[in-house]
């Protein structure tokens, strides 16, 4: 009990140190929890993506389209289980730059493959009978404010109409949302057969396949089957895992994101560097009162455990404070860039990873002083005064 | 007055010559500084190379058309009726071999990526010699021109850089077609450089595109033509196209990771507070250490002011260290790296990063200001120090 009012009111000595050491920590904290949380949601497409789910694209590249008789050949290769289509409709509300994104799909088979989301049976019934029903995603809902039964116009950057107008009207006949908070509930699907009855470029076509193997075992040579069945055909396919492809599509932004993540962790452990130094020298002024802690009668281990403590409780109140900041920032952050940005979760493991680095701060800025304290020799120490 | 000045500059010479008794807690706050400029210059870098490679592409007196609302090259389509049409508009210039304009293609291939060994997005744009001509500053470095009607294409400098498998001469296949590297392409550092470029026709027939283009370029007789360009597209009901100036078409998606330099902004500001929180506790924790020498020199005689100075002076002498080290170290780590991301038109744009004089300047500013706030505190303190402190410390 007396170690801890010690320990206080060391702390406390300098409450002007203490509030910057710890603001200093605060900030580091709050950095590292807000801009690993961002990582997180941005990488999240690639950690949810279900193990026994492969997409088919054009080989040349996804923006090409392929034939929709390729629906049907793929569902007939061995190992196959469901099987679905999307379409790319590339669209925005009322301006361009407000982008929607959104899919012609078949919606059966679309919403039986993407099996984590979820959404209420009489609404799903509700989108499967209307032809000009929209399904959309939580998240775009909030951002635009829409509610089942709005009518919306979406406009394509790419496609039009026979009457020469690029807008589509939907009714919005239901909300999905996914069984995990971080699941993309940003975007929306519609039938694709409105789309390819209304839209003038013609033909049968279909932007990539999404299907579903009987076991992950197979994935790599139902992948296999799939390619060579369409070798040498007029449009070939290229045929990989959906974390594979989500992963490449990360991949696109390219070491811009890496570099952004690699400057950050970096400021991050400078920041530590910085204090753990101040956290060092504070208590290294102290080294006359440590001796004459220990001509009083403290052991050596005692005070050990002291100064660790002391450097421990500095860090955790500094990190726990930023952690709790990063918590309030993300979520502030979730709505105002709803639109930017995917969900924003900070998760258990970030703040565990968070709580690590507390750990060790405490640690290498205590293990110093407090081996220094120990070794002390109590001569020495008045001598030097 | 002239003993002021002196006794000012007396102390300012003594305490930054004791700095290296200090040594860790000074170093503490020049790397805190040092840090905070390093990331700004760093984002900022980013934010201007990338736009820096799309403006500089972008011409004046070049019109650009799409179709309506496409917003990117990759999204529109241009029919040959509307080509023709274009072809004879007024306020586009003809010269002896005819209108000066290029329909183009804009088609998306895969290419592997070498930082990361995935497929990312290229663009292949299909183009005739019209349209090289038109582009300021295109010129083969290596190998030769396409030869039209044939499976060759070039590939630009920056392609060439960051992906595999284009180099000269090699066999590239997309999809079930194999195409011929023939050249190598510069245009001087922007966007074109991040293309393939194939002949238009053979295009056509590979991907299916009958006789459509999707965009078109035009050269203006003179840059106010513009307006006489628009008002000719409006009033024709067979022209549902957008019409602006290349320039405006290019600098609009160069703003694109303006969220970059605003991101690097907000991040560098936070981290400023954490670095004048340290520094805060550097200059505090010197003056503290000298504040027998402090009280005895204003018992001598120095003004309180000289104290002031003596510490603030530091101060902005330990951060501009710092703003030194962060822009040296900016400079080297990120001035001319290369990197490349998605753009507008949905494909891969290589950039370098660039760190002009500008950017300097801000992080200049921002290593002073953290000097200044972190020297201002314990300067107030150090000029108010009681003389009494001087010896009570000894006693």
């Amino acid at each position: 009990m007396k170690d801890l009012y010690l320990i206080y009111k060391n702390l406390t000595r300098k409450p002007l140190r203490l509030f910057l050491t710890s603001f200093a920590i605060f900030i580091a904290f709050l950095l590292f929890g807000a801009v690993t949380t961002l990582k997180s949601a941005l990488d999240s497409g690639v950690e949810l993506s279900a193990d026994d789910r492969l997409v088919v694209l054009n080989s040349i590249n996804f923006t090409n389209p392929l034939p929709v008789a390729y629906v049907n050949r793929v569902k007939a290769v061995e190992g196959v289980s469901k099987v679905t289509h999307a379409n790319w409709f590339g669209g925005y509300f009322q301006e361009p730059t407000n982008q929607v994104v959104t899919f012609a799909v078949d919606p059966e088979t679309y919403l039986d493959v993407y099996s984590e989301l979820v959404i209420d049976p009489a609404q799903q019934d509700a989108w499967f009978r209307n032809r000009q029903g929209i399904l959309i995603g939580e998240r775009l809902a909030k951002i635009n404010g829409w509610k089942v039964g709005d009518r919306i116009p979406l406009s394509s950057n790419i496609f039009s109409q026979d009457n020469g107008s690029s807008t589509w009207d939907f009714v919005v006949e239901g909300v999905f949302t996914g069984n995990d908070e971080q699941v993309d509930t940003g975007y929306a699907i519609f039938h694709y057969k409105y789309f390819m009855e209304t839209q003038t470029m013609g033909g049968d076509w279909i932007g990539w396949i999404i299907l579903t193997t009987t076991d992950p075992a197979l994935n790599e040579s139902v992948a296999r089957a799939i390619d060579d069945q369409f070798a040498n055909s007029s449009t070939e396919t290229d045929t990989s895992t959906e974390k594979a492809f989500n992963k490449a599509f990360i991949e696109q932004i390219g070491n811009v994101g890496l570099i952004i993540f690699g400057v950050v962790f970096m400021a991050f452990f400078t920041i530590l560097v910085v204090v753990g130094n101040a956290m060092v020298l504070a208590v290294r002024e102290r080294t006359g009162e440590i001796a004459v802690l220990k001509s009083l009668g403290f052991t050596s281990p005692r005070i050990f455990r002291m100064v660790l403590a002391e450097s421990m409780l500095l860090s955790l109140l500094g990190g726990m404070a930023g952690l709790g900041g990063a918590y309030v920032v993300v979520a502030g952050a979730k709505d105002a860039m709803a639109q930017f940005l995917p969900n924003l979760v900070l998760g258990t493991d970030t703040a565990l990873q968070a709580f690590g680095f507390m750990v060790l701060l405490g640690l290498v800025t205590g293990l110093l002083p407090a081996y220094n304290a120990l070794k002390l020799n109590i001569i020495t120490a008045f001598s030097r005064r | 007055m002239g003993s002021v000045f002196s006794q000012t500059m007396a102390v300012i010479a003594m305490n930054i010559r004791s700095l290296p008794q200090r040594i860790w807690m000074s170093l503490a706050m020049i790397l805190a500084s040092a840090v905070v400029v390093a990331i700004l210059l760093a984002f900022l870098a980013m934010a201007k190379g990338f736009e820096a490679t799309l403006s500089s592409a972008g011409s004046d007196d070049v019109v650009i058309f799409m179709r309506e609302g496409s917003a990117a090259e990759l999204n529109s389509v241009i029919s040959r009726d509307q080509v023709n049409l274009i072809e004879v508009a007024p306020g586009v210039m003809s010269d002896a071999n005819g209108p000066v304009t290029s329909a183009e293609l804009y088609v998306v291939v895969d290419g592997i990526k070498k930082s990361s060994n995935t497929e990312a997005n290229i663009p292949l744009r299909g183009i005739q010699e019209r349209g090289i001509t038109m582009r300021d500053n295109v010129t083969i470095t290596a190998g030769r021109m396409f030869t039209p009607g044939t499976n060759e294409l070039i590939v630009g400098a920056g392609i060439l850089q960051q992906f595999d498998g284009f180099e000269l001469n090699a066999n590239v296949r997309f999809g079930k077609n194999v195409w011929r590297v023939v050249g190598v392409f510069s245009s001087g550092g922007n966007v074109f450089e991040s293309e393939l470029w194939a002949d238009a026709k053979v295009l056509q027939s590979l991907y299916n595109r009958g006789s459509s283009y999707q965009t078109m370029r035009a050269q203006l007789t003179s840059p106010g033509a513009l307006e006489t360009v628009r008002a000719y597209v409006e009033n024709d009901p067979r022209l549902n196209l957008d019409v602006q100036t290349e320039a405006n078409y290019f600098a609009a998606q160069g703003k694109q990771l303006g969220y970059m330099a605003i991101f690097g902004r907000t991040i560098s500001i936070v981290m400023a507070l954490g670095a004048i929180a340290g520094a805060l506790n550097t200059m505090y924790t010197s003056v503290a250490e000298r504040s027998a020498e402090i009280a005895t020199l204003r018992a001598i005689g120095f003004s309180s002011l000289s104290a002031f100075a003596g510490t603030m002076v530091e101060a902005l002498v330990l951060a501009a260290m710092g703003g030194v080290v962060g822009s040296v170290c900016a400079f080297m780590l990120f001035d001319g790296l290369n990197a490349s991301t998605l753009g507008g038109s949905f494909t891969q744009v290589v950039f370098s990063f660039e760190l002009s004089p500008d950017l300097f300047r801000q992080g200049a500013g921002f290593a002073l200001a953290i000097g200044l706030i972190s020297g201002f505190f314990p300067a107030w303190r150090a000029a108010r120090m009681p003389v009494v402190a001087a010896f009570s410390k000894v006693a």
